[in-house]
């Protein structure tokens, strides 16, 4: 497409003049005011620089300017004041609104030609630039992501009993964590917070890699010894993550480490690893350990049979699971309908 | 004469203008026909006879912009004065300046009127 430049003056004399040193290589979008500068603006998505003079009826330049910079288009738009003034003031104030340079009349074409040339080329340059690294941020993320579902998914693979366990885990943490945070503006999150909790979630049973099969996968009870082994896939969960801390981002690290190791916390504070107590335990990990007693309960174990969603809530709700935060299980009856609409 | 040439007698740079206008001598003389309706238009002597100060630099300022770029140097220069001096809250000093440069101003916009094209 071709490159345009929008040349903003109340003067004819001054517009044409500039028309005809870009005519040959640019397509010229005239504009005699502010407002009619802004809707060529919002209508074209060609414009390579603007030329703008301050002084004009209807909307001024400086209000061009203002709006530009609002609207976040003065990052990959150049814009050259138009001036004949020498006030500095209003020169500084053009430059402060984040102009790029400044055309004084009378104008010099041949020198201005090779000005605004340069600027183009650097700005479209900066513009692509900036897209590359978009897109390789996009390719990052995924791929982070990719790595975080596959070392999830490796645990899926032992635990035969697992299987749509992380992935109905991590709905429940979103359906949950989302309502904590709207109920209690104590433990309000905001959304990009929740999302990286959610993804954090993805790995809270990493650790189960290190236990023995006999024990991950015993049908029957656990020894009091075998519990105790059992006990350590969140501390060797935690021990995983800080040998591939590089595939997640800071948070998602934080968030991970936090929740792998006191996911089996309890509000009473005869949970495991650390026996935290209350708000000691974090609250998405508060929030995860309910979605996973949740989980567990309505799925089949080889243990056991799957118990119905009424069953599985008012196991929880008499404690016959462990103890939790009032406040979360006060959240958790009030996301029944979504949970229920998801179990379907 | 041409009109180019008529102008260029009265002081104006018209080999910088034709620089600017890349050369192209139908364009600024097309331009230059623009200003006599514009100067008539913006008439700074009024507003300043009227004490509105604002209108008149607002004028005076337009009028250095188009002059600058037509170089039509000494009005160029005139105005450019008068811009300053209002800036500097004198109108007199702006009148004063004004009424000397009228004359030639006058003469200018006959020349461009008189100059129609073929």
């Amino acid at each position: 497409m071709e490159k345009a430049i929008l040349i903003v003056d109340d003067e004819e004399i001054n517009r044409v003049i500039l028309a005809e040193c870009f005519k040959d290589k640019y397509e010229i979008i005239e504009a005699n005011n502010g407002l009619k500068a802004v809707e060529a603006i919002d209508s074209s998505d060609n414009i390579a620089a603007v030329f703008l003079d301050l002084i004009m009826p209807e909307m001024g330049g400086m209000e061009v300017l203002k709006y530009l910079r609002k609207s976040g288009k003065m990052a990959h738009i150049p814009v050259f004041i138009i001036t004949a003034a020498n006030s500095q003031e209003m020169l500084m104030e053009a430059y402060d609104l984040g102009a790029v340079d400044v055309i004084s009349k009378p104008f010099m074409t041949n020198f201005l030609k090779c000005r605004v040339e340069n600027i183009i080329e650097l700005y479209r340059h900066r513009n692509e630039l900036a897209d590359i690294v978009k897109e390789q941020v996009q390719r990052l993320n995924q791929l982070n992501q990719s790595m975080v579902e596959t070392l999830a998914s490796l645990i899926e693979f032992r635990d035969c009993e697992s299987g749509e366990h992380v992935r109905r885990m991590c709905d429940l943490t979103d359906i949950l964590m989302t309502k904590v945070s709207d109920m209690f503006p104590e433990y309000h999150l905001e959304r990009q917070e929740i999302d990286k909790i959610v993804t954090s979630a993805v790995l809270h049973d990493v650790g189960k890699i290190a236990i023995p099969d006999g024990i991950l996968n015993k049908p029957g009870r656990l020894t009091s010894e075998e519990f105790e082994i059992m006990k350590q896939h969140t501390v060797k969960g935690c021990e995983i993550l800080s040998k591939v801390p590089n595939i997640l981002d800071d948070d998602v690290y934080n968030y991970s480490y936090d929740i792998c190791r006191h996911h089996h916390e309890r509000w009473d504070g005869r949970g495991y690893p650390d026996g935290l107590k209350g708000d000691e335990i974090s609250i998405w990990a508060q929030v995860v350990a309910v979605a996973d007693v949740y989980d567990a309960l309505t799925s089949p174990r080889v243990y056991k049979s799957a118990f119905d969603h009424e069953t599985a809530v008012k196991m929880i709700y008499n404690g016959e699971c462990g103890t939790f935060n009032p406040k979360v299980l006060e959240a958790f009856g009030n996301c029944m309908d979504q949970i229920i609409r998801r179990n379907d | 004469m041409s009109l180019i040439e008529e102008l260029k007698e009265l002081g104006a740079n018209t080999d910088e203008a034709l620089n600017r206008f890349m050369n192209n001598q139908a364009l600024y003389e097309r331009m230059l026909r623009k200003l006599p309706a514009s100067v008539k238009e913006l008439n700074v002597m009024k507003a300043l006879e009227e004490g509105d100060t604002e209108t008149a630099f607002t004028a005076a300022h337009t009028i250095k912009g188009v002059t600058g770029n037509l170089s039509l140097t000494p009005l160029y220069r005139a105005y450019s004065d008068i811009v300053a001096y209002l800036r500097g809250g004198e109108p007199e000093s702006a009148k004063a300046v004004l009424e000397r440069i009228l004359p030639l101003q006058r003469k200018m916009i006959q020349c461009i009127e008189k100059n129609r094209p073929q």
